[in-house]
């Protein structure tokens, strides 16, 4: 019984029909700046919601890879999360047919103070492998990760750059039909990054499907055969993935969002404090 | 399934120190006993004997406010893991449940102590026991499943909660039995839900206590009624758990 339901009888991998969702403005105030340390130092939470994405809608067929294209406020994160099914639209739906595994976000639900192996076991379960299965591809997820020797030292004992590559030989291992993929995740040497491309070339190739966001407009090009566009939470185009950084080149890039209005405001009240 | 992994987890940090799990509601106990009996003199309070008497509530009263309180801030913790699991969500708060569970069943030797050092013998009633702990955990699953998914719109809930556990400690009779309650106010006292799993859990030693059947099943009744309430307020803010995430 998992979380996420599928629709077995679907036509699309996965269908989107004018889904939306708001998120707490919170979720975008992940600065690095020092009010944004202090305030999350004083525990201080925005309980206002905005809107993230609306209105989307779009169908993943077998074997396409789509390409999720615009800045990274632009909608692209919680339309990889609506996808996988670990965020419930506000509005309109969003189907599957196919489990979407979420390859986002996967290095942080890593815990330093658990062995390799047993982190293994935690995200893949996350990921929706069972223990047996797990226990299976252990070997060629340690060995891919460049972790042979290591799975039964503490994750905080080993370097920090193995964390990425773990993270994402975890997600591979769970051959599933379908990826949401944030780019971020391919992470490493430019050795190590062309097989993380390779392998899912291959994957793509034996009919599986992925979303794919990426600020690297070759690797974009070389991968995807189509791109959704987003701009201030909108689908705004749904074509070929050079049309898509077309456009994308062309939008102006200093209009950012609605967040930063309230990010505005939220900061007056801070000096007060201060 | 996963659960039980998450569950080894726990149980390498905790089995060093499995013997604080025995100390630490013994002493209890022991010190509660000592007031209510030594320094309080031999007043009617609760039943005889009242060591055993104490002990056999007080650790799965533990096992309550620890289960509790730790869901009230259990999607916080597990933030990061619930931003890809594609899991039930049901199962953070499944999961505190079970290991805080498991510790209470560990530290049941502290009930075989209390009746080594007390010589008393349970009757057949006993078997009821295990009964206690299957409506306690239902009971505790409807309201962690509320006040988990509740905190996660209001913060303050965690820190609300535990004030509520304490004040509940002394409205719960676990120093003190259902008949010490005044006549005319125990229907209301019967409205605790935990009252249930803790009258069946005394039931084997003094089976005379059912003359409070009636209050035990209005308590019972509450225990499903929260269950339910439970389910439904989870399913209605799920998608706000996640989006916190």
């Amino acid at each position: 019984m998992a979380r996420v339901r599928l629709t077995p009888e679907l036509e699309s991998v996965v269908a989107f029909d004018h889904a939306g969702v708001r998120l707490p403005v919170r979720q975008r105030r992940r600065g690095a700046g020092r009010r944004d340390k202090l305030r999350r130092m004083a525990g201080e939470v925005t309980r206002e919601e905005v809107w993230n994405l609306r209105d989307a809608s779009f169908e993943l067929a077998e074997g396409e890879a789509l390409a999720i294209v615009g800045y990274p406020e632009s909608g692209r994160d919680p339309l990889l999360r609506l996808a996988a099914g670990t965020l419930v639209p506000d509005e309109g739906t969003v189907r599957r047919r196919t489990p979407v595994i979420p390859v986002i976000g996967v290095g942080r639900a890593l815990a330093r103070t658990y062995t390799v192996r047993q982190n293994i076991y935690l995200v893949g379960g996350l990921l929706g492998m069972t223990p047996e299965v797990v226990a299976e591809r252990l070997p060629r997820i340690v060995k891919d990760a460049g972790l042979e020797g290591m799975a039964d030292k503490y994750l905080g004992d080993t370097p920090g750059r193995v964390r990425g590559p773990l993270a994402w030989n975890i997600a591979m291992a769970t051959e599933g039909r379908a990826f949401a993929i944030s780019e971020a995740m391919v992470v490493g040497d430019p050795a190590y990054q062309e097989r993380c491309w390779k392998v899912i070339e291959a994957k793509r190739d034996e009919g599986v499907s992925f979303l794919v966001t990426s600020d690297k407009d070759p690797q974009l090009l070389r991968f995807c055969s189509r791109a959704l566009l987003l701009d201030d939470d909108r689908v705004i185009a749904d074509t070929t993935v050079e049309e898509a950084l077309k456009g994308l080149h062309a939008l102006p890039r200093h209009k950012h969002h609605t967040g930063f209005v309230a990010e505005e405001l939220a900061d007056e009240d801070d000096d007060e404090l201060l | 399934m996963l659960v039980q992994r998450d569950l080894q987890k726990q149980y390498t940090k905790f089995r060093l120190g499995y013997l604080w799990t025995i100390i630490e509601p013994l002493g209890m106990s022991m010190v509660l006993w000592f007031v209510f009996t030594m320094l309080l003199g031999p007043r009617k309070l609760g039943l005889q004997p009242y060591l055993l008497f104490l002990s056999i509530a007080i650790l799965p009263w533990w096992w309550f406010t620890k289960g509790i309180a730790q869901s009230a801030q259990v999607f916080q913790k597990n933030k990061n893991q619930l931003r890809i699991s594609t899991l039930p969500t049901e199962l953070w708060v499944l999961r505190v449940l079970i290991v805080t569970m498991m510790e209470f069943i560990l530290s049941l030797p502290v009930i075989g102590l209390a009746m080594l050092i007390t010589r008393t013998l349970p009757g057949p009633l006993i078997v009821l026991y295990p009964l206690g702990v299957v409506v306690q955990f239902m009971l505790m699953y409807g309201l962690a499943l509320t006040i988990s998914s509740w905190s996660v719109v209001v913060p303050d809930l965690a820190r609300i909660v535990r004030i509520a556990m304490r004040a509940m400690f002394y409205l719960t009779p676990v120093l003190y039995a259902m008949s010490n309650i005044p006549e005319r106010i125990r229907p209301f006292a019967a409205l605790n839900p935990v009252v249930a799993p803790i009258g069946l859990y005394r039931i084997g030693f003094w089976p005379q206590e059912h003359e409070s059947a009636t209050h035990y099943a209005i308590s019972f009744a509450l225990c499903a009624i929260i269950v339910v309430v439970g389910i439904v307020v989870f399913r209605k803010l799920e998608p706000r758990i996640l989006k916190e995430a």
